[in-house]
């Protein structure tokens, strides 16, 4: 079973993408900022990492920095509320970049992408 | 020993140089509150008024891109008219309001005549062969045209308008920047230019430009300040709707599609609800924003509206555990502004300091007198304090130290200072609490002031 991480601060969504992304058969692992994303990288292996951008405390584009530091090859998407990230180079090295709406469908259909490559 | 005084243009003798007194005039009109084109026309005014000095009338071309455009002539109609004009700058006592009133009953009554021919014409500044009047903005150097009729480079349909044989043609321009163009003559006395003229024209063009350019520069940054922050308000909106957008689609969606259980339906309808809510605060939050009708300031009592905010059930919520000490001084002269803003933004203040302090901890309100009759009213509370680099930006809207607030509570403060003539100070330091300071003008000080 591939495996998931969400980094997301909003609750009810965290709540939203674990349910969903479960139905659609992964396993799915939530953190609410980078600190407590970048210890269960630490910690455990994930074939897919997906993060916001505004949280509180270290942001996604210091925690996607982190990772490509720790040299993971580990593909990532960017799920935000902001189109405008989008021109800050460091979010180029993501893989994916999603807008957040009120339909997964997008977010689904890269994440089934990304894993069957 | 030392003389002091307060110079104006109305100081001068009718004895003194004129160009001494036009260069006052002029120099002046870089620091009126009118508008560009008010004080344009006075500089145009001084420029015309007087045989003594300069010219008879005066005519002015804006530049808009690359196209030299006709704007408007100022000028008497005979040589009495000229001295009766010089009389009126002339007059002691006589204020820039009344140059501009005078200003713009002479544009009334020529307005139906010369000036419709004169914004008739237009000119290309970047395409050759260029002719007078083009010529001089474009190349930003002062040409001085005798001989108008037998002279090629002027353009015929302009000097049938003008109708003399001698003119100059000062250019306004700030660096690379062409704004425009004066041309002047001498069509009622047929006096000829000299060089002093020239000189003194050029000296005003060249002060002219600048002010132009200046006050263009400072409608530029105006707008790109408002459309920053519009642009910043755009992404704040954006975020703090998408979020509860994405929730309530996903459990919408969940609801629709597949079998659910009576908990988890009742727990989606929860959450969609909450969501709903938190999309209603978002509007809620930016209503300051748009309902701010800054009226004129009202005099008003400070401790009823003090008194009134306390009750209020948000502060009544959040004070438990923390202590809020008033002290307001007796007998405080009304204060100018509006009461239900003021209240708003009290809210606010109270709102963020009760959220700062710690429970155990205290919140000060205190309302005195302060200066110039006016009355301070401060705001402490025991909280962690403010950062160095926050604390400067602290009244900047969208910026915020709580992670689910908008940040525009402290802006809309300042923006209720501000329309009631008052201001809003902050002092703070990490570890030691924070203090708002509100400085509000009273009525008293308004009669003193007459």
């Amino acid at each position: 079973m591939k495996k998931l991480l969400i980094v997301e601060d909003e609750e009810a969504l965290c709540l939203l993408y674990k349910e969903e992304l479960s139905r659609e058969g992964y396993d799915v692992t939530t953190a609410h900022d980078a600190e407590q994303a970048l210890e269960m990288l630490g910690r455990e292996h994930f074939d897919l990492i997906i993060t916001d951008i505004r949280m509180p405390g270290r942001d996604g584009v210091e925690l996607i920095t982190e990772i490509m530091g720790l040299r993971k090859d580990v593909p990532i998407i960017i799920n935000t509320a902001y189109q405008s990230y989008r021109e800050d180079f460091m979010t180029w090295a993501a893989d994916a970049y999603v807008v957040k709406s009120s339909s997964l469908d997008e977010l689904k259909a890269k994440i089934k992408e990304l894993m069957s490559r | 020993m030392i003389q002091e005084f307060q110079f104006s243009a109305s100081d001068f003798e009718k004895d003194e140089p004129k160009e001494l007194m036009l260069l006052s005039i002029i120099s002046q009109s870089f620091f009126q509150p009118f508008s560009i084109e008010d004080n344009l026309l006075v500089i145009l005014t001084a420029l015309t008024s007087g045989s003594g000095v300069g010219f008879n009338r005066a005519m002015l071309f804006r530049a808009s891109g690359e196209i030299l455009r006709g704007e408007l002539w100022l000028g008497p109609k005979s040589a009495e008219e000229a001295n009766s004009i010089w009389e009126v700058l002339s007059t002691p006592g006589i204020g820039y309001i009344e140059i501009i009133e005078h200003n713009r009953a002479l544009l009334r009554r020529e307005a139906d005549s010369l000036n419709k021919r004169i914004k008739a014409l237009a000119y290309s500044l970047d395409r050759e062969p260029l002719s007078i009047p083009a010529l001089p903005a474009a190349k930003r150097e002062v040409v001085w045209v005798k001989g108008a009729w037998a002279e090629p480079l002027v353009d015929k349909s302009f000097l049938n308008i003008l109708n003399v044989d001698e003119f100059l043609c000062v250019p306004l321009f700030s660096g690379d920047e062409i704004l425009g163009e004066v041309i002047l003559d001498n069509a009622i006395t047929r006096r000829p230019i000299e060089h002093k003229d020239v000189k003194l024209a050029s000296l005003c063009g060249l002060m002219a430009g600048n002010y132009m350019y200046s006050t263009t520069l400072q409608k530029k940054v105006v707008e790109m300040e408002r459309m920053a922050a519009l642009g910043e308000m755009a992404m704040f909106v954006m975020h703090q709707l998408r979020n509860p957008l994405a929730a309530i689609g996903g459990f919408t969606d969940q609801l629709l599609d597949s079998t659910n259980d009576a908990v988890r339906t009742r727990r989606n309808l929860d959450i969609i609800r909450k969501e709903i809510k938190r999309l209603e605060d978002v509007l809620f939050k930016l209503s300051p924003f748009l309902k701010m009708d800054l009226r004129k300031p009202i005099s008003f009592e400070l401790p009823p509206v003090v008194q009134a905010v306390l009750q209020s059930t948000n502060i009544q919520l959040k004070r438990e555990g923390i202590q809020i000490d008033v002290e307001v001084e007796n007998g405080l002269p009304e204060i100018l502004g509006d009461p239900t803003y003021f209240g708003e933004a009290l809210r606010n203040l109270l709102d963020n300091a009760l959220e700062a302090t710690p429970r155990g901890g205290r919140v000060s309100l205190r309302a005195g007198r302060g200066e110039k009759n006016g009355v301070v009213l401060s705001i402490q509370d025991t909280g962690p304090g403010l950062p160095e680099a926050i604390k400067e930006k602290i009244f900047e809207p969208f910026l915020s130290t709580k992670e689910k607030s908008m940040g525009v509570g402290l802006f809309y403060v300042k923006r209720v200072m501000d329309a009631c003539g008052g201001r809003i100070e902050v002092e703070s330091e990490p570890g030691k609490g924070t203090l708002f300071r509100l400085f509000f003008r009273s009525r008293d000080e308004r009669r003193e002031n007459g």
